[in-house]
């Protein structure tokens, strides 16, 4: 058979056409999801299922779940498509990415959404929607969420004649606990007290310090920050006190992503890091752990962290419906009670700790609770307009402060005069 | 081969030097490869601690295949390299031709835009790049991360810079056997550009091997994605890194390259000796 190419083309052009009518009364809703991947595990394969399990209860929409990779990676991905005119229709991504996705005019308020009331925006955590709303608005649906704990050794502590039923409730005994936990052998050491890392996220470390010490590093418009507020660079110094005066504290900055391997080595007997982190210890720990609410300073505290759900502007009506269908699929209680305790995400409602499979799982792993415990004293990741520019300006402070190349005062007040420059156009 | 004892000493120091020089920067590249096969072969306890009895097993390299649809990764990875190095080979081969036989009094300043590119960095275009590909329809596809980059600058210029040492005498004598002009260019300046096409070849399939962020960004579907997407899961900030299952899944997407130059070495080492990127 001769096919020539006028002949092949016409045919490929009329029968999309010829096709539609027949498609378009039974194709349904299709929504892209982005989602990033920030701890180990088959974690690819439980999204999926999910998303597999809504396309069944809700055969007319159809969820495309899509792996972005890093929450950095993922940003970069959706700020890329959205300029590009492809924004997916969901994505999840931290929720300090607010101000910056708000500012690029790419995601739409839950608030405007069909679907998505005020019972249901007002189920979850407080805590957690301190850095979803801005301006009366509530910008993102809080879905894998964490915050910072300290883990301890337990044997360790009854090495160290502590009682492990104890950790440090407050920055002193955090210091002596820590003092009798260094195992010194003559100039080297075998096991430190404590460790907090400074790379990778050492904003977020320094501002639970900080917001113990009383201090709000920055307002809620996201558009001024106090990083050379005296009682932040009171709780820098007790930072950088913890290796250098006490010397319980590796010097020197400590890796964050090596950090939880150190506490399986028993190189550290303390280590405060995220939730994100439980199962991952509650797998690989070679001796019994303890998980503690951050010591208080002035007061108790610690930031909250990780992703958010967001809807984007470029949805159609349907799209829109259907995202926030899918959004309320993902928090239901008992889904949520799931993915916290697979992943060691807070499970981000009361009803989703009220559910019996939470209760058996927080009856057998008091641990589990703890977060949840200390989130009345959370308060919001630190956020703000060009929220990666800021966030590098104090990242930078804080490492000068931890190598000991600069004083706490002064590198925070380059710092705050940094952020001053980047911010004062957003007021 | 000449004996040690003739050797004046001044000249044995500056060979000892040497190959002392040699073994410290060989010892510093392979370092990493060694840590990796020994993570990957041993429990994750041991990634940081050295032990010559401790058990060996497979067991990372299970769980690091079994995370990740690693074969269709792989088969990615090689379309794409195929595809952006053939393209940048063709397309080279025609420009750096006219580039070094032209006589048009307009090819220094056309060279000159093409040497442009090679001062531009690729991720400054990505968003122009996303809407180009997202106009031809090419979103998710491995054509897609592929063709931002078939005309390649670098490539361009290493090739003529080649042909332009080819002696005139030879093309003028094929003309007279009645070689066509597409027949000199295959039959004269190709062949004898042969070490040039292999280390750029060479370089440009490492490059393309380990592209990340690019086809991360234009692909969404485990069909098109390469295996740097796919490692990328291992890392999971939150939880820090298990060492083990990543140098088992960084071994495993390496292994195809690291074969392919223990297997071509000498041919490898003499082209860059011989083309010099220089």
């Amino acid at each position: 058979m001769l096919v020539t190419r006028r002949a092949a083309l016409g045919a490929l052009a009329t029968s999309p056409v010829l096709a539609a009518p027949a498609l378009r009364a039974q194709t349904p809703v299709q929504i892209t999801f982005n989602y990033p991947v920030a701890v180990g595990g088959p974690i690819t394969k439980v999204i999926d299922g999910y998303c597999a399990d809504f396309g069944k209860a809700n055969p007319g929409i159809r969820v495309r779940p899509v792996y972005t990779g890093t929450y950095q990676d993922s940003i970069t991905k959706a700020l890329t498509a959205a300029r590009g005119g492809d924004a997916p229709q969901m994505a999840c991504l931290l929720s300090t990415d607010m101000y910056t996705l708000i500012d690029e005019g790419v995601v739409v308020a839950w608030d405007e959404l069909p679907g998505a009331d005020k019972g249901w925006m007002d189920s979850f955590y407080p805590g957690f929607m301190e850095n979803s709303r801005t301006g009366g608005k509530t910008w993102g649906v809080p879905f894998q969420r964490s915050t910072i704990v300290m883990y301890y050794n337990k044997d360790a502590f009854r090495e160290a004649g502590l009682n492990p039923k104890t950790p440090p409730a407050t920055w002193a005994e955090q210091v002596s606990f820590a003092q009798k936990l260094t195992k010194r052998q003559g100039d080297s050491v075998s096991q430190w007290g404590i460790q907090i890392p400074g790379s990778g996220f050492a904003y977020w470390m320094f501002q639970a310090l900080a917001t113990q010490n009383d201090v709000r590093l920055m307002n809620e418009a996201g558009d001024r920050t106090s990083f050379a507020d005296p009682k932040a660079v009171e709780a820098a110094q007790y930072w950088l006190d913890l290796s250098t005066k006490h010397k319980v504290h590796p010097p020197g900055i400590v890796e964050w992503g090596t950090t939880p391997r150190d506490f399986f080595e028993r190189k550290v007997a303390m280590m405060w890091t995220t939730t994100g982190n439980l199962t991952n210890v509650k797998n690989n720990a070679p001796f019994p752990f303890g998980v503690a609410m951050l010591p208080a300073g002035r007061r108790r505290g610690s930031p909250t962290g990780g992703g958010n759900l967001y809807v984007f502007k470029s949805a159609s009506p349907a799209q829109r419906e259907a995202a926030v269908k899918f959004a309320r699929f993902l928090t239901e209680p008992e889904r949520a009670a799931q993915w916290g305790i697979d992943t060691g995400y807070v499970a981000v409602s009361p009803a989703a700790f009220e559910t019996p499979k939470m209760k058996e799982y927080v009856a057998g792993f008091p641990a589990a609770a703890v977060a949840r415990d200390q989130l009345p004293h959370a308060v919001a990741e630190l956020s703000t307009h060009e929220n990666q520019r800021v966030t590098k300006a104090l990242e930078d402070a804080l490492q000068s402060v931890l190598t000991g190349r600069v004083q706490p005062a002064a590198a925070l007040t380059k710092a705050q005069e940094d952020a001053e420059r980047i911010l004062r156009s957003y007021r | 081969m000449m004996h040690a004892a003739a050797v004046p000493p001044r000249l044995r120091v500056g060979l000892w030097l040497e190959t002392l020089g040699a073994w410290t920067l060989a010892i510093a590249w392979v370092a990493p490869l060694l840590y990796a096969i020994w993570a990957a072969i041993h429990p994750t306890g041991y990634a940081a601690r050295f032990d010559l009895l401790a058990p060996l097993t497979l067991d990372n390299f299970t769980a690091a295949w079994n995370a990740a649809p690693f074969p269709r990764y792989m088969l990615n990875s090689l379309l794409l390299v195929t595809f952006v190095t053939g393209s940048q080979f063709v397309l080279g081969t025609l420009a750096a031709f006219v580039f070094a036989r032209s006589t048009s009094r307009w090819t220094g300043l056309l060279f000159a835009l093409v040497l442009v590119q090679l001062m531009i960095m690729p991720d400054m275009l990505i968003i122009e790049n996303y809407r180009t590909m997202r106009a031809l329809g090419l979103v998710d596809t491995v054509v897609g991360i592929g063709l931002p980059y078939v005309a390649s600058a670098f490539g361009i210029f290493l090739l003529r810079q080649t042909f332009k040492q080819v002696p005139r005498e030879l093309e003028e004598a094929a003309r007279v056997e009645g070689c066509s002009t597409f027949g000199i260019l295959w039959r004269v300046y190709v062949p004898l550009a042969r070490p040039t096409y292999l280390a750029y070849g060479l370089t440009s399939v490492a490059y393309h091997w380990n592209n990340f962020l690019w086809p991360l960004v234009i692909t969404n579907t485990v069909e098109t994605r390469p295996l740097t997407v796919g490692l990328a899961v291992f890392a999971s900030t939150d939880q820090g890194v298990d060492w083990a299952i990543i140098s088992a899944a960084t071994l495993l997407t390496s292994a195809p390259l690291l074969l392919a130059f223990l297997l071509f070495q000498r041919q490898f080492v003499q082209s860059f000796m011989r083309a010099g990127i220089r």
